[in-house]
């Protein structure tokens, strides 16, 4: 009887003598047997009626009967043992059978000879629907991966989207400031000349008054000089034109800045029109030099105006980023020197700083958004970004070169004519080789 | 729930010295099967907290850790920890290709822990006259926030370790007796002593 349950039993049982031979097999070992094979499966070495694993079994056996303790293996490190087909040769997944196996060591009760019981299971069922969660993980850990790219993505774009909005509402916010400020401008101008024209009067009848002084009597005469006297008339008949002059002056300069604040922030929605190159370069160092006052200006243009069609806000707003970058690089003393050059067909701005330059390792960068090497807080890394969506956006190109406490040369061209369709491919060609005519006459 | 059943010095004397004999035996086992000299250090025999068995476990750095309970007269547990470095001259020993797979490592470690630990448990059960059963190990990887969670406050631990004359491979086996267990041994060291 137990015989039998031994045959039928749904795991491998398998015993062997110390000189690995086979002594039993039950059925789950026979019937996976070659069939001319089954009657004459006895005495046969082990590892000659199942090639394959022979090296392994043949140590683990030598173990087990060395040290008479059981040994174990498992189908994640070695799944193939005994080389028997899956037993669903039909509708399973897998076409091999992994197995988990154990080695005992027993004892022939009559004889007392050494032998080695194999315990074969069956795991494939397992081994696949592990394999398969495996996979699905996996694939869960890749979406999860992609989602997270997904999300970092949109995070930036959040950002980039919030910064834009900053940005426009302080233009806005400008504009709005420029023209509650031109009001009181408008006034304190008008009151300044007016001013002025009385001063001149005022110091008319003064000085008609000394002249008429010999006419007086001596007592009024006196009585004059001391009220000239006591009021300092000659230092105030000199300081007071000076002065109303010097007022004007400032007054025209807060005009000025405040007109250019107002075509900055204005003029982002305008369409394509003749912009001036050379009066958005003056307007610009007006501006910028009212902040920063250290570098020094300076312009160089053959012409007294250079046009290209354009779109006149991003493109004072791309010039003036660049700019600023160059007078913020210069700390002490430097300047900052303006080229505008003409072709037939191209413009050609060259902005050129003598301040600290850029490390090489952070050139490739520059124009990504939010690059930045100030302190957090101190800048968004914006501005070349801007300028070089801006640029883009005329067909032109926008290069960089610097040698760190050298300087940096900022070469923006722009073509002065663009192209009504989206460039094709003939158009970029005409483009370059314009470009590097254009290169070689600079 | 649980309180320690503290070994007497005749107790623990005694302990040590059959410990001593098995992973004498143990480390001879081995040394038969991968045909090289092996050292073995004198067992530890102490009593510890979840949190002491962590920090046990986690004095050698960069290692491979196993576990494998065992049954019968007595209920525990083994765990080893073995380096890593000098495993590639131990697969070497035990008739291994180069280069190892992942698959040849995780072998090697499961099959040298069951070796040892099956050693070490048969050989004290042997003296102690009792049966025990080690099940297969599994490879395991020792977290303290589960450590700090377990339910019992104090096991008695038999540590010892075995050093490989030739490579720089160590491995450590602890032993952990869960309390029945250990009121069980007692006896049993008590009869021997008696």
């Amino acid at each position: 009887m137990f015989e039998q349950l031994v045959g039928k039993l749904p795991v491998g049982i398998g015993i062997v003598d110390e000189s690995f031979k086979v002594v039993y097999l039950n059925d789950f070992f026979l019937d996976r047997l070659p069939h001319n094979m089954r009657d004459c499966y006895k005495e046969t070495p082990v590892v000659e009626l199942f090639q394959g694993q022979g090296k392994f079994l043949k140590r683990r056996l030598k173990s087990v009967f060395v040290l008479q303790h059981p040994s174990f293996s498992y189908w994640e490190q070695r799944p193939h043992i005994f080389p028997f087909k899956s037993s669903r040769p039909i509708t399973g997944e897998e076409t091999q059978m992994y197995q988990n196996m154990e080695i005992l060591p027993i004892k022939d009760k009559n004889t007392g000879q050494k032998l080695a019981c194999i315990f074969l299971q069956d795991v494939t069922a397992q081994a696949s629907y592990f394999r398969a969660q495996q996979k699905l993980s996996e694939a869960l850990k890749k979406e999860h991966e992609a989602q997270k790219k997904l999300i970092r993505k949109l995070d930036t774009a959040q950002s980039q989207l919030i910064q834009a909005e900053k940005m426009a509402s302080t233009g806005q916010l400008a504009a709005g400031i420029a023209h509650e400020i031109n009001n009181p401008i408008g006034f304190v101008s008008a009151n300044l000349n007016t001013l002025e024209q009385y001063a001149t009067h005022l110091i008319a009848i003064c000085d008609g008054v000394k002249g008429q002084l010999e006419h007086f009597t001596d007592e009024l005469k006196e009585q004059i000089d001391a009220l000239f006297e006591s009021n300092h008339y000659d230092l105030l008949k000199d300081d007071i034109t000076e002065l109303i002059a010097e007022s004007t002056d400032g007054l025209t300069r807060v005009k000025d800045i405040v007109e250019n604040l107002k075509n900055f922030s204005l003029e982002t929605t305008e369409g394509v029109q003749i912009v001036d190159i050379c009066a958005v370069c003056h307007q610009l160092i007006t501006l910028i030099s009212a902040q920063y006052s250290t570098p020094q200006y300076k312009f160089e243009c053959e012409l007294e105006k250079v046009e290209v069609m354009g779109n006149p806000g991003p493109l004072k707003q791309a010039l003036m980023n660049v700019m600023i970058n160059a007078a913020q690089a210069i700390e002490d003393r430097g300047f900052i020197k303006l080229t505008v050059l003409d072709s037939p067909t191209l413009v050609t701005i060259k902005i050129l700083d003598s301040g600290c330059g850029i490390p090489t390792r952070h050139l490739k960068r520059v124009f990504e958004p939010f690059f930045t090497t100030k302190p957090e807080g101190q800048g968004q890394g914006l501005g070349l970004s801007v300028a070089y969506t801006a640029i883009e956006q005329h067909q032109g190109k926008i290069s960089i070169s610097s040698k760190e406490a050298k300087g940096t040369v900022v070469e923006i061209t722009i073509p002065k004519q663009p192209a009504a369709q989206p460039p094709s491919s003939e158009d970029n060609e005409e483009n370059k080789e314009n470009e590097t005519e254009n290169s070689q006459t600079a | 729930m649980s309180i320690v059943l503290p070994l007497d010095e005749e107790q623990r004397d005694a302990l040590q010295e059959l410990l001593n004999i098995s992973m004498g035996q143990a480390a001879n086992s081995l040394a038969q099967l991968i045909e090289t000299k092996i050292d073995i250090s004198i067992p530890k025999i102490s009593a510890v907290t979840p949190t002491q068995l962590y920090s046990l476990l986690f004095e050698t750095e960069d290692a491979f850790y196993t576990r494998q309970s065992f049954l019968g007269d007595v209920h525990g547990e083994v765990m080893s920890v073995l380096s890593q470095a000098g495993l590639s001259e131990v697969a070497t020993l035990m008739d291994y290709d180069e280069p190892l797979s992942k698959e040849d490592i995780q072998e090697i470690i499961l099959e040298l822990c069951n070796i040892l630990a099956g050693a070490c448990l048969a050989g004290l059960s042997d003296q102690l006259e009792l049966t025990t059963n080690l099940n297969m190990p599994t490879l395991f990887l020792p977290d303290k926030a589960n450590f700090d969670e377990l339910q019992w406050q104090h096991s008695l631990v038999m540590e010892v370790q075995f050093i490989i004359a030739i490579s720089s491979f160590s491995m450590r086996v602890v032993f952990c007796l869960d309390d029945e267990s250990l009121a069980r041994m007692k006896d049993t060291l008590d009869e021997l002593l008696a």
